[in-house]
């Protein structure tokens, strides 16, 4: 061996693995896993035998709703009240958030971290709460009044909407604003000239997925009592009128549908307006129309601000805060919020591995391709469709369909959820897809790979990202999902809450609420660090 | 390839090409860009079929998954996946002789380790081989590119413009790298080429395309100037 090294090999180089992220993967395993075995999937008995006969009835009913003039009639006026509830709460939700909006923007607060803080902080606890919590307890205070229905919607949309807003006022660059200080502007009119016309697209957006939203929330609030069409399904479920429920599923699952498609062409021409300097006509219409409908909602519900001021009103909200206060802090109530707080958890962490696992199954053959035969394009809009109606039905008539065949617990809660985030994440899992560049699979393609492998090299990769970043968002909204399926008897937080509820045990709703809210910003925090550790 | 014509839309990419490739031949493919060499690769393997005409590669159809296999492509590095570490990236050119199983093994554990250290060192790129491709720079990735068809082993070499980030030497190294084991196994090699040098130095034969039609078909020897020209004169 005469050869000499100028200088000693290096060391083959290692694969290092990212450790945060296999930590917060394997982290999310064992959740799962604690959460199936607590869910009664590994020993418990989760089938409910007897209830088979009756779902055969009632499934066998679906084929044949009720449409006789008198029902269609009633399903028409409960419609209208629903559409009303939606329009004058976001109304609502969107003066409030105006206003909610200077008070927790950083540009109002400058260098005042500490009272930027608390301000967010506060509005916290309003967008905790679901909308159908609030219903609940405004129904205490307001008695049957058109105003619960709309302030049920208003307030905690309000407050998300404040947040939203104050966030897009603040990603507007400063130039222009400063600009008009430097030239002896007054800090509205700075902003009214400088921040507002460059943010005003994402906040009509912004506006329009809300009303959307809306929707669906209006036709939850009426299962809960608010009237409407969730009302009427609720009546017709508790007598066992099969025909009828159906009629109103599939007229509430149309105008989700109605609502989610107008909504979606709205925001997409907000995000692509034509090049025109002349104003949109379809802009117009839906600005105009959406005020008009508002107009139409307050003269309907004979909303009357007398009611809001009554004395009556006062006393009871007074009596409620006096009865409310401090809250029950017992041993046995606390215990019981704790287990229910994991039931609460656990129903909400397998309602989102339902979701992403259909998602991933479903994106590839749900996605829009560039080239593709007749048969897979029906297949792929027929897909499509079905991720369109198990996002239009609201979750807690899933959790009354799959408490037919489940007994209560935790396990129908978190299938109803998973089935109707599986239809928002399945169509966000394919659009992902769809915007992906296709050359590098089609590279692997072109060298012989199998169509799974290609998958896997060529695009999971790629669209994993989003997709998960996506899921755990949805995580957050699950948890607060969770609540309400609980409040119709699938068990969790809402179910404890629907039961302090009845007895007036105002002291112990105080304490269930406080768990749910803690509980939801416990899982916005997990939520945001998981997100960061994926980017 | 016989008569084949590649239409996009209106526009027409290929009109009737005619062109053989034997064993042991290395080709390279010239002309202006939009003069049709890439639609001839894709073409060539598989990625796009022809609106009219035939295309026969290693004796069989490209609809066949293991003639596929045996096909090595070379794009201009747009083939990678940015996220994947480079080692995957390398590994994807065996995908198919791989089950899903163990394409999907692959990505926890990578499988093969040895070889696709020893493709990243010929392209000298070992030391980078747990990186994202999406860190590397334009040329590196083209010799990421470059490692991934050493790996597939294919009969058959198509490369578009496989050195366009690279510099003279690199250049050099990586045509002599995407020809030689190929022809050393009896494979060809088909190259679009731009640099003359290029040409000369690796390719035995030259096929001039111009609007879609192969408008020269010679051997190295007597490539002309005068020909080149003719060839990236601007076409109406």
């Amino acid at each position: 061996m005469t050869t000499t090294l100028d200088r000693p090999p290096a060391a083959p180089p290692r694969l290092r693995r990212d450790r945060r992220r296999w930590a917060w993967g394997l982290g999310a395993l064992a959740v799962l896993l604690w959460s199936l075995a607590g869910a009664g999937l590994v020993t418990g008995d989760v089938l409910n035998p007897a209830g088979t006969a009756q779902f055969g009835r009632f499934a066998s009913a679906a084929l044949s709703p009720a449409v006789d003039a008198e029902f269609l009639g009633v399903l028409t006026r409960s419609a209208l009240v629903t559409v009303a509830y939606a329009a004058a709460g976001t109304a609502l939700a969107l003066v409030l958030g105006a206003a909610g909006a200077v008070l927790v923007s950083r540009t109002t607060w400058g260098r005042r971290r500490a009272g930027w803080l608390a301000a967010r902080g506060l509005l916290a606890v309003p967008r905790g709460l679901h909308e159908a919590v609030w219903g609940l307890l405004l129904v205490n205070v307001l008695g049957l009044d058109p105003w619960v229905g709309v302030l049920a919607i208003g307030l905690p949309y309000g407050a998300g909407t404040a947040k939203v807003f104050a966030d897009l006022v603040d990603e507007v660059p400063r130039g222009a604003y400063r600009a008009l200080l430097a030239a002896g502007a007054g800090r509205p009119a700075a902003a009214l000239y400088g921040l507002l016309p460059p943010a005003a697209g994402g906040l009509l957006s912004w506006s329009f997925y809300r009303l959307e939203c809306a929707v669906r929330s209006a036709v939850v609030l009426g299962m809960v009592g608010a009237g409407g069409l969730g009302y009427q399904l609720a009546l017709s479920f508790a007598s066992l009128r099969w025909e009828q429920v159906w009629s109103a599923v599939y007229a509430l699952a149309a105008l989700c549908l109605v609502a989610d498609v107008a909504g979606r062409a709205v925001r997409r021409r907000l995000a692509a307006p034509p090049s025109s300097t002349r104003r949109d006509p379809l802009l117009t219409t839906a600005v105009a129309g959406t005020v008009l409908l508002v107009g139409w909602s307050v003269w309907y519900l004979a909303l009357s601000p007398a009611s809001l001021v009554a004395g009556r009103t006062a006393e009871q909200l007074a009596y409620v805060l006096r009865a409310a206060w401090p809250p029950a802090t017992d041993g046995g109530l606390l215990r019981t919020v704790g287990a229910l707080a994991v039931d609460t958890v656990q129903m909400s962490v397998i309602a989102i591995a339902v979701a992403l696992l259909g998602a991933v199954l479903l994106a590839g053959p749900a996605a829009r391709p560039a080239r593709s035969s007749a048969g897979r394009r029906i297949a792929g809009a027929l897909l499509r469709g079905g991720l369109l109606l198990l996002r239009a039905v609201p979750p807690p008539v899933w959790a009354l369909v799959l408490l037919f065949v489940l007994l209560p617990g935790v396990l129908p809660g978190a299938l109803a959820l998973g089935v109707y985030t599986l239809g928002v994440l399945g169509r966000l899992a394919a659009e992902a897809t769809e915007e992906l560049d296709p050359r590098p699979r089609a590279a692997l393609t072109a060298l012989g790979a199998r169509p799974v492998a290609a998958w896997l090299y060529g695009v999971a990769p790629r669209a994993a990202g989003p997709v998960l970043a996506y899921a755990l968002y949805r995580w957050e909204v699950a948890i607060r999902d969770t609540v309400l399926v609980g409040l119709l008897g699938a068990g969790g937080l809402g179910a404890l809450l629907a039961s302090e509820l009845a007895t007036f045990d105002w002291a112990a709703v105080t304490t269930v609420l406080a768990a749910v809210v803690v509980l939801t910003w416990l899982v916005d925090l997990v939520s945001d660090r998981a997100r960061a550790a994926l980017r | 390839m016989d008569g084949v014509t590649v239409r996009y839309g209106g526009t027409t990419a290929l009109a009737g090409v005619d062109l053989e490739v034997g064993p042991g031949e290395r080709v390279a493919l010239v002309g202006a860009s939009g003069a049709g060499k890439s639609t001839l690769l894709a073409v060539a393997n598989g990625s796009v079929p022809p609106t009219s005409g035939s295309v026969r590669v290693l004796g069989a159809s490209t609809a066949d998954r293991r003639v596929r296999a045996r096909v090595g492509t070379v794009h201009q590095s747009l083939e990678l996946v940015g996220r994947l570490r480079v080692v995957h990236d390398v590994n994807a050119g065996r995908l198919a002789g791989w089950s899903a199983a163990r394409a999907a093994w692959s990505l926890l554990r990578p499988q093969g380790l040895p070889e696709v250290l020893a493709a990243l060192e010929q392209v000298g790129l070992a030391d980078r081989a747990f990186e994202r491709t999406e860190q590397l720079s334009g040329g590196q990735r083209q010799r990421v590119a470059i490692a991934r068809l050493l790996v597939q082993r294919p009969d058959l070499v198509l490369a578009d413009e496989p050195a366009s980030a690279l510099d003279p030497v690199l250049a050099d190294r990586a045509l002599a790298l995407l020809g030689e084991p190929t022809l050393a196994r009896g494979g060809a090699l088909v190259a679009a080429l731009h640099d003359p040098g290029l040409v000369r130095r690796h390719c035995d034969r030259v096929v001039g395309l111009a609007g879609g039609r192969v408008v020269l078909d010679s051997p190295v020897t007597a490539l002309t100037a005068a020909d080149l020209a003719e060839l990236y004169r601007t076409v109406p």
